[in-house]
């Protein structure tokens, strides 16, 4: 039997939390603001760098009500538009955007937000390239799989997720019903190794984690897939393999930091946690809730965090457009600095990091992408940082 | 960075009493590891756990100092012990997941830079727009970075308060135009939902999550609870709080610290927020597992040891079939009626399985041993007899008893062993008269072990009778082998394998008669081991039986040297002897637990038995042996429980097989269906009574009699279904329609009338043909009109089609056109209670969506997350369908039906009969809107109603 329950960490002696202090930077890192970009009049939902592709370690992607934006990080701390795609519906407001790959390695980037179609469009050739329609509601989140990133997956407020194949356009399984998600589904999380895993979150304060393992033959078949796709044997995964209870309120960010769990709720606080699976006895799964890294003036919904690509940091904005940039794996964790700006006011939806940590982006509310980047940093992007992290790269 | 050491020194340092001397020599054990513990950088704040202890620490000093001093101490030191320990795992974890970490990021790295290069080869021809721009970018940079000052931004870490001069940006906006992306058709909105065939039970962490579900209202901007308080206070109680892993080593080290005082439960008690007494208990139990660890943890290891070798009984391995298996549904994991139902055990049970052709089921069936096997029982009894024929005579009616009883069961004689069936038929209609009898022909003297109050006064005169039968028996007997030798000469020249396995049996068999004779003969021996002899004989001839094929030769050998080797022949029953000890022993417990079923199942029938239960484990021979074994045991006294259970249901399932005819024949009088029978009238009356109440929720009772005043059905106001324990002919039972020529399509249908659905193993002559003919019309039955009434049960669906609504949002839309009252389909969801309803209906009418349909008294069926597509089908005041909950298999379901002719392509509506004041605006007000968007959210949890 199936039936997974809710599983709640333990709380008391022996069962602690290492709690970051908010107050003391170390400042292992200084930043200076360097740009500040206006976008549009509206929020800015997203902004995120391209990891996939080396070349492409410096651009990044905007969504600001109905426009999605391409940019280049120069070094000089400028930026430089390389495209802007505008949805010809006026009341369109992506709400995310992430960068994928077709299965020829060609860049494309995946928008979605209010009216739940995915748009997937081609970055070389500048045109579209599918249209997604299928969700009932507003999507929150879409994610690409680092290790096959022509799959792509979708958090909607329908309270499902979807995972589509952008190759074929295919929607292959959908994440929902008996055990999903009971409101809307806020973000999604694809493991960092573990190819069939993933984590969601949302609006019934839950973070769920899924296996597709045993559907990957639908996966496989999404690639070769030649007929209508609206033919193709969709099928419907109802039972995650966990459903955890770490946080008592709306959990609006999930990240996998290896095997652990990195999720933010609303109660300004984000968590680090260890789920403990059990897959044959489901009732033995346990959560074990390791670290805490407190967020002041963090308990808005729709605030994202993000971290570099080697996890060393994460960076947040809050209600009143400061940056908190944490280290991620030191324990307990450490504070590295706090980046505000006396112009910046209005909430920070939504950070970036760039590959080595040494920018920081952040879209605010009011239509704006800040920039910070690190003193003394060498400036050529792709050196490794300094600091106790080695790292192997050329 | 105050740490434990300087805490502890307060006390001890002024405490001058002998007491705190006392405890001045101990702690030094417990602190100073202390001090290790808290050697570490790893706490973020060791100070503020420290501070409360130091503070009390001198309030109680200033008393004097006393006890729970000290023992706060030594709890406040383990404490910080525990939580260190937990930050240096804390570290350990993450450090060891940052190793893991660094290859993962490393490979997706690698094939970030993959990418990159499979892409310049591919796209070599085609242009990559985005790496021209982004070199184009850098182009641009290099040429305007003349002005590099602009660049120039202001510190601003932290609170720093300078202004930013912000760097520009290379103005591209006229050189990138923004590209359109086309408006593409939204769908109505929607959430997204699981198609469900049938109706499912709600999963249990709903019920969980539902306590502490928010909304968020987008138009106020503010977040609602939605969730009844009361409950969760009720749910935090039932928690029985557990001691944890740390709590035991404080509780412990505690106590063998401070030694086991009042006092010290008391602050422990404080501390750990529990009654002293708990404490206490918890630490007894500690103290009693530490010795015992080992020898419990060995103790374990037999356990498991002996559970591989399957050492389980039925019931441990049938529970979780118990506890899944849906008897309604014939499936596991029944989503309907759900896990864990109330076991029903029908009073009426089906005759065991009687079918018995007379062939034997394969190469180790009894019926190719039993006969020879019961012959030889007969013979050693009879030759036993010559010496004292009083006593044998009931041996020899207990095989002859088994005999008869096999025959009976299997009713079958091969060729070759007619001459002996009939002998035995004639035994045993001699001895018919003790076996109605059976008890009271025991004579004392033969079995003491029985009950002397059964011992009747036709004892004297069936002793007479006995050596009659006795006689008689001898005779056949003797008779019959002569028979079988000559047959055994013929099978040697056919030489075939079947006949040849007979005539080793035979063969051997012979001998051990002949040893067993010369036995008889040279040591008069006692009752007990004659009795032992009997046992021995039985079980070599199955010996023999068993190893005859591969034991041709020696079997051989055996014949030849007949009669001359007697003690060769002993010796090989006394390894019989053993063979039979292990007998009852062989039998595991669960193959034990098995047959018990099969008994139960099939009477006594070993091969059905064998194969449908115990293949793999145990032979038919096996089977039937071991069925004779026990019941023959029964003078000897000696068996174990599960044995005599066995027995039990073999003597058992004689008497229910008798009385179950005698109950058939009148059932059938009494089944006889009449229009004014009970059942009929109650539920006319419930018909009528019922209109506006809901229809009530059916769960099988457990009566094993005719259902009376404390029936559960009668009380709950159901009819009892084909799923109650109840007898049929019990008053409450629904009976069923017996409708010829109606089709049961109005409500001269009792089925119909009772908004029931008919039910085939109820009905009589209800029917229904598959297929379109072609294969053939089946036998007509009643009249030639297939029954109208069994189109849910059937999924006899139209097929309906999603769109978009004329009205609002989706719609349900019919494929091909359908008649007046024809059956469309079925509105599934998930069944809750009502409680559960009005919670998520708070939610739901903020969406001001309706997926609530009241079912019954018990459950509303909720299509928000699972259901048909006709769940979009829109609530109109002018409808041209209507919603019915109908009675299915015991399950109460919806269909919904065309209210008048439906062309194709058309859309449906039906009414959703709010409840007047609960109705949302679109559905109270119909002529003003037929849209559900246009209503204002109501107050209340408005539920679809059924016709």
């Amino acid at each position: 039997m199936m039936v997974n329950q809710v599983v709640v960490p333990e709380v008391g002696l022996g069962h602690e939390v290492a709690v970051g202090s908010p107050t003391t930077p170390s400042r292992s890192r200084e930043y200076k603001a360097t740009n500040k970009h206006a976008e549009g009049k509206s929020p800015v939902y997203a902004v995120v760098f391209n990891f996939l592709d080396v070349r492409y370690h410096d651009v990044f992607a905007t969504a600001c009500g109905p426009r999605v934006s391409t940019y280049r990080c120069l070094t000089n701390g400028k930026f430089a538009l390389l495209q802007r795609y505008l949805a010809d519906d006026e009341t369109e407001s992506f709400y995310t955007v992430s960068w994928a790959c077709d299965t020829d390695g060609t860049p494309l980037l995946v928008a979605a937000g209010k009216s739940g179609v995915i748009r997937i469009i081609n970055c070389a050739t500048e045109k579209i390239h599918k249209t997604l329609v299928g969700h009932g509601k507003a999507i929150n989140e879409i994610k690409a799989q680092a290790l096959k990133p022509s799959l792509i997956i979708s958090a909607s407020k329908d309270e499902s997720i979807r995972l589509w194949n952008v190759h074929t356009g295919i929607f292959i399984l959908c994440f929902a019903g008996n055990e999903g998600h009971r409101n809307e589904v806020l973000s999604v999380d694809f493991h960092p190794s573990d190819i069939y895993r993933f984590a969601s979150c949302g609006m019934d304060n839950t973070v769920r984690i899924w296996s597709m393992k045993e559907f990957w033959p639908y996966i496989e078949k999404s690639y070769s897939w030649t007929d209508n796709p609206s033919k193709f044997p969709t099928k419907y995964v109802q039972f995650p393999v966990m459903v955890a209870a770490v946080h008592s309120n709306y959990v609006d960010c999930t990240r996998w930091l290896g095997d652990f769990i990195l999720s933010k709720s609303v109660e300004n606080e984000i968590l680090l946690w260890e789920p403990i699976i059990k897959e044959e006895s489901p009732g033995e799964s346990r959560v074990d809730v390791l670290q805490k890294y407190p967020v002041a003036d963090c308990n808005i919904w729709f605030i994202k965090f993000s971290c570099d690509f080697h996890f060393n940091q994460l960076a947040i904005g809050n209600r009143e457009g400061k940056v908190y940039v944490w280290e991620v794996q030191a324990s307990p964790p450490v504070l590295i600095t706090r980046l505000s700006n006396p112009q910046l006011k209005s909430p920070i939806r939504q950070t970036a990091v760039s590959f080595d940590g040494s920018t920081i982006l952040a879209g605010s509310d009011d239509g704006n992408i800040w920039r910070w980047d690190e003193v003394d940093h060498p400036t050529v992007p792709s050196v490794g940082r300094k600091g106790k992290q080695t790292m192997t790269e050329s | 960075m105050e740490d434990a050491p300087s805490t502890a020194s307060i006390p001890s340092a002024s405490c001058r009493s002998l007491h705190c001397c006392h405890f001045l020599r101990r702690p030094s054990l417990c602190w100073h590891p202390s001090r290790a513990w808290l050697g570490g950088d790893a706490l973020p704040s060791p100070g503020a756990v420290a501070a409360p202890c130091s503070l009390l620490g001198s309030a109680m000093l200033s008393e004097g100092g006393n006890e729970s001093n000290y023992v706060l101490c030594v709890i406040d030191s383990l404490k910080k012990k525990v939580t260190a320990d937990r930050y240096i795992c804390i570290k350990k974890r993450i450090e060891e997941n940052s190793i893991k970490l660094s290859p993962i990021t490393q490979h997706s790295y690698d094939l970030s830079k993959v990418r990159q290069n499979c892409t310049t080869n591919s796209t070599e021809l085609v242009l990559n727009l985005l790496t021209r721009r982004r070199d184009d970018a850098l182009c641009a940079v290099n040429s305007l970075d003349v002005s590099p000052a602009e660049s120039e931004g202001g510190s601003c870490q932290d609170e720093c308060s300078s202004t930013v001069v912000l760097g520009g940006n290379l103005a591209a906006k006229n050189v990138v135009r923004p590209i359109k992306l086309p408006e593409v058709p939204k769908l109505p909105p929607y959430t997204t939902w699981t198609f469900l065939d049938r109706n499912q039970r709600m999963s249990e962490d709903q019920s969980v999550l539902g306590r502490r579900r928010i909304y968020y209202d987008t138009s106020c901007g503010e977040a609602l609870i939605c969730s009844d308080s009361e409950d969760e206070a009720v749910e935090d109680e039932e928690e029985k709080k557990e001691f944890k892993d740390s709590e035991d080593c404080i509780i412990r080290m505690t106590i063998q610290e401070c030694g086991m005082s009042d006092a010290v439960l008391e602050t422990l008690a404080r501390d750990i927020e529990r009654t002293p007494v708990d404490i206490k208990a918890r630490y007894e139990i500690l103290q009693g597992e530490k010795p015992e660890c080992s020898f419990k943890k060995a103790y374990e290891l037999d356990v498991k040891v002996e559970d591989v070798y399957c050492d389980k009984d039925l019931d441990a391995a049938l529970d979780s079939f118990d506890n899944l298996f849906c008897r309604r549904c014939l499936v596991f994991d029944c989503k309907l009626h759900g896990c864990s139902q109330d076991l029903v055990f029908p009073t009426e049970k089906q005759p065991p399985w009687g079918m018995d052709d007379g062939t034997p089921c394969g190469i180790h069936c009894h019926k190719l041993v039993s006969k020879p096997d019961a012959t030889m029982a007969i013979d050693s009894h009879l030759l036993v007899d010559v010496e004292e024929p009083t006593h044998s005579s009931d041996n020899a009616r207990n095989q002859i008893g088994s005999n008869k009883k096999r025959l009976g069961s299997s009713g079958q004689k091969t060729k070759s062993q007619q001459s002996e069936s009939s002998s035995t038929a004639r035994v045993s209609s001699e001895s018919s008269e003790s076996e109605v009898h059976p008890i009271s022909n025991k004579s004392p003297q033969q079995s003491p072990s029985l009950s002397k109050a059964k011992i009747g006064p036709k004892g004297g005169i069936k002793k007479s009778t006995n050596r009659r039968i006795a006689e008689r028996i001898l005779m056949s007997v003797k008779k019959g082998q002569r028979e079988m030798a000559s047959s055994d000469s013929n099978s040697i020249v056919n030489g075939c394998l079947w006949p040849r396995d007979m005539k080793l049996r035979s063969d051997t068999r012979n001998g051990i008669k002949d040893s067993v004779a010369s036995s008889q003969y040279n040591t008069p021996s006692t009752r007990s081991s004659r009795k032992k002899v009997v046992l021995q004989i039985e079980n070599n001839s199955s010996f023999a039986d068993g190893q005859s094929d591969s034991m041709e030769e020696t079997n051989n050998e055996h014949s030849a040297t007949d009669g001359c080797d007697s003690s060769r022949k002993e010796e090989c029953v006394d390894e019989n002897i053993c063979r039979q000890e292990d007998h009852g022993r062989s039998w595991k417990l669960i193959e034990q637990g098995l047959l018990l079923k099969g008994l139960e199942i099939f009477g006594k029938n070993s091969c059905l038995i064998a194969r449908n239960l115990l293949g793999g484990m145990k032979t038919c021979t096996d089977v039937s042996q071991y069925m004779n074994y026990v019941e023959n045991s029964s003078a000897s006294g000696a068996l174990s429980g599960v044995d005599s259970l066995v027995k039990g249901y073999i003597k058992g399932n004689e008497l229910r097989t008798r009385s179950r005819f005698v109950r058939r024949r009148g059932r059938v009088r009494r089944l006889k269906y009449t229009w004014k029978s009970a059942g009929y009238h109650f539920i006319r009356k419930r018909i009528t009574e019922r209109k506006d109440q809901p229809c009530r929720q059916y769960t099988p009772c457990g009566c094993q009699s005719a259902c009376g005043k404390q029936c559960s059905c009668l009380t709950n106001g159901t009819c009892c279904e084909k799923y109650c324990g109840c007898p049929k002919m019990c008053k409450n039972r629904f009976r069923g329609c017996h409708c010829a020529k109606s089709q049961c399509r109005s409500r001269q249908c009792p089925c119909f009338a009772a908004d029931r659905e008919c039910d085939p193993d109820v009905c009589r002559n209800c029917w229904v043909g598959c297929g379109d003919g072609t294969l053939g019309v089946p036998n007509q039955r009643g009249d030639n009109y297939e029954c109208r009434n069994m189109k849910l049960l059937l999924k006899q669906q139209q097929r309906v089609l999603l769109g978009r609504s004329d009205v609002s949002g989706w719609g349900a839309f019919l494929k091909n056109s359908v008649c007046k009252h024809e059956y469309l389909g079925e509105y599934t969801g998930e069944l809750i209670s009502h409680k559960e309803a009005d919670k998520r209906g708070k939610i739901y009418d903020r969406e001001n969506s309706s997926f609530l349909f009241n079912l019954n008294n018990e459950y509303v069926l909720d299509a928000y997350r699972m259901g048909d597509k006709l769940k979009f089908a829109n609530h109109s005041p002018d409808p041209n369908c209507y919603a019915k909950v109908i009675m299915v298999a015991g399950d109460h379901r919806v269909g919904i039906f065309a209210k008048e002719r439906i062309s194709a392509g058309e859309e449906l509506f039906y009414d959703y009969r709010y409840e007047p004041d609960r109705a949302p605006a679109w559905a109270r007000k119909p002529e003003a809107s037929g849209t559900k968007d246009e209503g204002q959210p109501s107050t209340g949890r408005a539920k679809k109603l059924a016709h």
